[in-house]
Order: C-alpha cells, then structure tokens, then sequence
C-alpha cells in the first residue's frame, strides 16, 4: 500500500507542481472574464442614444405620457414627435435621429406600424419605443393593473408533490448542473491526459523497466490513477474557489447570485455518478497510454473516448425539451453518456428513483470494468516497444499467461 | 526549382497513401451521406418520421391543463382558444385530485393578488422548469392578459409591441436582413469554412515535419536540399493535397444535395456574386501560405508534436478572433471600422474579408489592399521562417515557449 502511495504522490507532484498546469488553471477564470467583459461590450455598442422620430396618424400619442424609466445597463432615449413624414425624413438625413415610425390611423386595432431607417435599429431601441407606445395605450387605466399588463406574469414552476420549485427566471440554478458536468468533463480529461502521456512517456525512455523492478503491476496502475483523480480534484476545487470568491466580491452588485444553492440533491448525483466516471475515464486514459507504442498514436484513440462524453451537450437543446424521452433515457443508461445526461435532466425534470440507481450501477460497473482492463493492459504492454498492443490480446486468454 | 518539385511530389505521395487521409476526405462525406440518406427516408415516409420523433422527443401530451384562479380575474376563456385546452377548478385539492387521475396534464395557481404581484404556480408533475414559456404556458399567459384588459384582445396584444412591423431601409446597400436566417447566418458560416481549411491544411504542414524531425530524416535531407526549398516544396504540395480535399467535400455537398431534389435554393439574399469566389480561392492560398509556413516554423523549433500544439493556439488567435466577433461585429456592422479594421490586418484577413465579402457592400478597393497586404506578409513569413529552419533550430531539442517561436521568427535567436 506504501508503494501506492509512493506513486501517485510523485505523480501528482510532477503534475501539480508545474507552471504549464498553473497557468491551465488560471486560464479558465481569465477566459470567462474576458468573455464576461466582451458581452458587456457587444450591449455597450447595441444603444444609440440619438433621438427616435415619430408620425402618429392615431391619435395614440396626441397627448403623450412620457416613456417609463428604463432599466440599466440601457440608456434613456428621447422620443420626438413629427407632424409629417417630409420633416422626418429631413431630420433622418440630417442624422438627428436614429430612426422614425409611421403609426398607422387604425394603430389600435390593427397594430400596425412602419419603421425607417438608415441603419438596422438595435433592439434596445426599438423595446424603448415600444414601452413607450404601451404606456399611452394604457392612459386613463389603474396604475396596478397597467403595470401587470405590461410586465406580464412571472409563472414558478413547482413539482406535484411541492418538493421542488423553480422560477423562469431562475436562470442559473437550471444551468448550474450542466456547467458543473462540463467542468467535470473538462477536468477529467485534461487529468486523464496527464496520465496517458506519463505512461506512454515512461514507456518510451524505458524508466518503466526500472520501475517494475520494485513496484508490481497493480500498485503502479491503482498509484497513478488515484494520483490522476487527485489532479482533477485540485483542479476542480480551485475553479470552485474562483467561483466563491467571485460571488462573494460581486453579492452586493449582482442580486441574483444571493439565490444560489446547490441542493443536496444533485451534490448526490455527482458523487454517485460523476465519481466513478472520473475512475472510468482515468483508467480508461492509462489503458490506452499502456497499449499505444506512442503519445500521438493515443491521442486520437482519445477521442474515441471522448465523443460519447460529449455527446449529451450536443444534445442539449433534445435534454432540455423532453428530458423523459427514450433517446434521452437510453442516454443516461450508457457509462460514457450518462454523467453529463443525468446532470441536465435533474435541472429540467425529476428523475425516477430506478433510473438514478441504474445510471449509477452501469457507471461504477464501467469503472471496476476499466479499472480491470487497464490493470491487463498494462502488465501485457508494459514491455512493449514500438508495437501496439492489439485489442484483440487484451480479451483473450492466452494474452493473458503470455 | 527541380528539388522543390521532388519535395513537392514526395509530400503528395506520403500523405495520399497514408490511410487515415483516405478515411477523412472520404469517411466525412461519407458520413454525411449515410446520414443525408436516412434523413431522406425519414422524412419520404410520414409513418417512419412519427415513430422517429416519438423515440427522439417523446409522446406528445394532448391533455388539457387546468387552472384554479383565486384572484377572479379570468371570466371567459377567449374564442380564439381551443376548447379543451383549459379546464377551469374552483379550488387545489380538486385540481390535485384531476392531476393524480390523469385528466390533466398539469395546472396554474392564480393567486389572489396577482394584479399587485404578478407571480403564478405552475403545478407539473414532470417538473420542466422551461416549459414556463411552452406553447400552452404563454397561451395561458395571453388568457390572463385578455382578460386583465376586460377582454380586449387588441389592447391586450398591443401591450406587448406592435403586431406588424414594415421596415423601410434608406441604406444605400442592402443591409443583413435579420428575418431571413440564411443570409444572416451567412458571413458566420463562410468565418467558420474559412478557418477550419486554412487551420486544416496548415497542420498538415505541422506535423509533417514534426515528424520527419523527431526520426531525425530531416538531418539528412538539409544536406541536399536548402531550407528555402524544403519549405517551398512542402507548402506546395500538402497545399494542394488539401485544396484537392476541400474541393472533394465541396462536391459531394453538391452531389448530396442535387440528388436529393433540393438544388443549392438559397434565397436571393446570399447569392454571392461570382466575384466572391475568385477572392475566396486568393484569400485562402494567401492565407494558407502565411499560416502553413507560421506552422512549419513552430515544427521546426519544437521538438515533437505535442509541445508543438500548445503553442498553436497562440499562432491561430488572429484567425480565432474574427470568429469571436462574427456573431456581432460581421453580422450587424459588415462595413464599420471594426470589422474593416480585422478584415485589412493581413493575419485575419483570409477570415474576416471573406466574412465582409459574404455580407456584401465592400468598397472595390478593399479586398485588393488586404490581398496585397497578405501577399506582402506572406513573402515576409517564408522568408523568415525558412532562416529558422537553418540547422541549428532543427537539431535542438529543446521545448518550445510562444516567446522563442516569436524571437526566432523575427531573427533574433
């Protein structure tokens, strides 16, 4: 047991304590940032505060009210009536004003409307005037029920038995579970490459004879696969600190974050099913460094592993609008495909009790299944140079005593 | 000229006979094809497409919802509706009772202060907090509306917008029309196409000679050919190696979607002018050129393929950075500084002028300076990097850092 821990301490050090993976981790958060930042700028360039012009051939707006205040990160833009179109149209060329509407003399009924301008209006623009037209049709009624009309309802969804409750709102505690995955997915392959390039690495500069001669087999394999989970989990554990912090810093400016909370319940899912995924995956990594003959070779059998991981986030949109449909359900049966399917469904639906139990065995299966493929793979390719272990071996018997 | 052409002849062969090329130019069409032809059988036969679709998303539900309304507020269920969609229930514990029987699919909550609140309960036994803007939902939504307006259905859909908008465009070009998803998409994908071939075929050139440098042939072949004409030889050919595949997949595209009945239908919006190909053929060697001969500088200084690729990221980021911005900058603003800005810089030229070039209305003189631009960039990068491939580069084994590809491409290693 000393000599497993032996290994994947060594292992970890050599990959933890390491610039290339320090700057990987730090990549992440500055790659959101920026992100964050460039949204910021694509809303900051959307308003034109110039004026917007206005025909009313209704009557609508003989008599305005002014347009309600608008909402941050928008600015307020200044609505300016025309008595013809010729005056319009003088103040478009002169560059006065953004854009003009022409409201038709049966507006009220019909709804109908034209719009002209030189350049495409942004959309926060042409919202502002549309909050404008509202407001005046709603002249001369209760300020309440005004209000209601024009903001409509905010429906809460709630489970049959009152258990579960969401708001449409709520936008992040339905994405979190699948963000969760996708950084799982992400940690466990960038560990599980480590893994696969120090075996195939040790097996090319012939380190591994050496080791062999004082480690068996097994302890070498079980050392550096715990080393390898143990490098996600830094991994994931930094990113999940960034997060904190960041909430904590930016609480009192973005009110929305005061609402999260991860439930219980899908902190069991990940222990459950995202657990032994990682073990999968990582002994899956090692089987495939220990049967390559070299590291360019196992890099694209890796993404013969990593297409089904991936699979359910292409499949997003599917998950997302019938979480309880039989592809979906055959989805989250398959090891590879089950993490990630499993965490979108437990934000969209609730997931039968059966399935949660049966997502969970065929994963841990997978695992000791790959645990044991990897332990077979290494002791028949460890010696092996410049040939590739073929698949075939690996399940037949005389592989085996050979 | 003799010796570039045996490179050039070499490089074609090696690549073209080695399987793994043979599976991708030919198992990508393939695949699309297999999957084009189930997508036409699927679709010829009603049938097969309703049990498709039940696999894929589920059964439909047709049950009607119910609702219970405690604020009083709904009167009467708008003629516009269909019958049975909504059930009305004078209070929860029948309603729940209705549920747990199956009668219906789920039901709202209306509480009493709705008109000072705003919120409403949605009781769902599958528990998809999205389907709070489904079909049924909003149409629930829009009876509280009407209702709420005293059953004026115009005021009540007058609130939300006006109904028809006609928009009148005084541009002297046409602008991108956001209505037709087509043309608006149109300078994302050319973006797309454009990087993926120019990336494709320069990392042909990467791991060619990655290769030949960790087997140590490279040694061998500078003793009787000059870096200048290896490089030369090796753009050349796996250039045409991969415009030969570009070309293979293009006309398989072509093929598929003849043969299925639905000829290249393009709404007049994004028929590109024959022009367009003409630059899309000069912007993709130019730009091949520039980046494969930035890749066989990394391949030289690195010594294997793995440490090479971290740095490619590093190469790539000015044809990345145009594909950040096609969603805002290309699509809505084809013509402002911006995007005249990235499509002139000549290392994101070859993706951001033909992005520009897809949106149409570039002045004439554009593209002209950004190829000349680029071709001046290219004579400067070959240059450069056929003097990193002097010997000394190619016989150190030692890792790669953005920083040394940088200094060795300007000279000063």
């Amino acid at each position: 047991m000393i000599k497993v821990w032996r290994v994947a301490l060594h292992e970890y050090r050599r990959h933890v304590l390491n610039r290339r993976f320090v700057l990987g981790l730090i990549s992440v958060p500055i790659l959101i940032i920026a992100m964050v930042g460039l949204v910021f700028l694509v809303i900051a360039m959307d308003t034109d505060t110039k004026p917007i012009g206005y025909v009313d051939h209704s009557g609508l707006l003989a008599n305005p009210v002014p347009p309600p205040p608008v909402v941050k990160p928008d600015r307020s833009i200044e609505m300016r009536p025309f008595s013809d179109e010729a005056a319009a149209r003088s103040a478009l060329d002169a560059g006065q004003i953004q854009a003009y509407y022409i409201l038709s003399e049966d507006y009220r009924i019909s709804g109908s409307l034209s719009v002209v301008h030189i350049a495409a209006l942004k959309s926060s623009s042409s919202s502002q005037f549309y909050k404008y037209l509202a407001a005046n049709m709603l002249v001369g009624k209760d300020p309440v029920l005004a209000n209601r009309l024009v903001n409509g309802a905010t429906v809460t969804v709630q489970s049959a038995d009152g258990s579960r409750q969401i708001s449409g709102d709520d936008w992040f505690s339905i994405l979190f579970p699948m963000i969760a995955g996708i950084a799982f997915i992400i940690a466990m392959f960038t560990a599980g490459g480590y893994l696969m390039q120090a075996v195939v690495e040790e097996k090319e500069n012939r380190t591994m004879e050496v080791i062999i001669t004082s480690v068996s087999a097994n302890q070498f394999m079980a050392g550096k696969i715990l080393a390898d989970i143990a490098i996600g989990l830094t991994q994931i554990l930094a990113w999940a600190i960034f997060v904190a912090v960041t909430i904590l810093f930016s609480r009192s400016s973005l009110t929305f974050l005061n609402s999260i909370q991860i439930p219980a319940r899908t902190a069991l899912l990940m222990v459950v099913i995202l657990f032994p995924a990682f073990v999968m995956v990582a002994a899956l990594m090692a089987t495939i460094g220990a049967t390559v003959a070299e590291a360019r070779e196992g890099q694209q059998i890796v993404g013969l592993i990593s297409l089904p991981l991936w699979i359910p986030y292409m499949l997003t949109g599917l998950m997302i609008g019938s979480p309880n449909s039989p592809v979906v359900i055959a989805l989250s049966l398959f090891p590879l495909t089950a993490p990630l399917t499993m965490l979108v469904r437990d934000s969209m639906t609730i997931i039968p009790v059966w399935q949660i139990v049966a997502s969970a065995g065929v994963t841990i299966l997978g695992a000791v299944g790959s645990v044991w493929l990897a332990g077979r793979a290494f002791r028949l390719g460890m010696l092996r140079y410049g040939k590739r272990l073929a698949w075939r071996e690996l399940f037949t018997r005389q592989g085996a005593t050979s | 000229m003799k010796k570039i052409a045996l490179v050039l002849v070499n490089e074609i062969i090696t690549v073209i006979t080695r399987p793994s090329f043979w599976l991708a130019a030919v198992g990508i069409p393939l695949i699309g094809a297999v999957i084009f032809g189930i997508a036409g059988i699927i679709n010829r036969n009603a049938g097969t497409a309703a049990t498709v679709s039940q696999i894929v998303t589920g059964p439909q539900d047709i049950r009607p919802q119910g609702y219970v309304d405690l604020s009083g507020i709904i009167r009467a269920i708008p003629g516009t509706v269909p019958a049975s969609t909504f059930e009305a229930f004078s209070d929860e514990s029948t309603a729940r009772l209705a549920l747990m029987k199956g009668e219906i699919s789920a039901f709202y909550i209306v509480p009493a202060d709705y008109v000072q609140k705003g919120s409403i309960l949605y009781i769902r036994p599958d528990f998809n907090p999205l389907a709070t803007s489904g079909d049924q939902s909003g149409l629930f939504q829009w009876v509280l509306q009407v209702n709420l307006a005293g059953g004026d259905m115009a005021l009540a859909n007058l609130v939300k917008g006006p109904q028809h908008v006609q928009d009148n465009s005084l541009a002297p070009i046409a602008q991108p029309d956001e209505n037709n998803v087509l043309a608006f998409w149109a300078p994302y994908a050319v973006t797309l196409i454009f990087y993926f071939l120019i990336m494709g075929s320069a990392s042909l050139l990467l791991s060619s000679i990655t290769k030949e440098k960790e087997n140590r042939i490279m040694e061998i072949l500078l003793t009787s050919v000059t870096p200048r004409q290896l490089l030369t030889g090796k753009i050349l050919g796996l250039g045409i190696v991969g415009f030969g595949q570009t070309l293979l997949w293009v006309g398989t595209v072509v093929i598929l979607m003849n043969l299925s009945g639905r000829a290249f239908k393009l709404p007049s919006a994004i028929s590109f002018p024959p022009s367009f190909l003409w630059w899309g053929l000069v912007f993709f060697l130019l730009g091949y050129a520039v980046y494969a001969s930035l890749m066989a500088g990394l391949g030289a200084l690195a010594p294997n393929l793995r440490e090479a690729s971290q740095v490619t990221f590093v190469i790539m980021l000015p044809l990345i950075i145009p594909l950040f911005f096609s969603s805002t900058v290309f699509m809505q603003d084809p013509n402002g500084p911006i995007a005249t800005g990235f499509s002139l810089f000549p290392l994101s030229a070859p993706v951001a002028m033909m992005a520009r070039l897809s949106a149409g209305g570039v002045p004439w003189w554009h593209p002209v300076l950004a190829a000349i631009l680029l071709a001046g960039t290219t004579v400067i990068t070959v240059r450069a990097v056929a003097n990193m491939f002097r010997a000394q580069a190619l016989v150190s084994g030692q890792s790669i850092k953005a920083k040394t590809f940088f200094k060795a491409l300007l000279g000063r290693i």
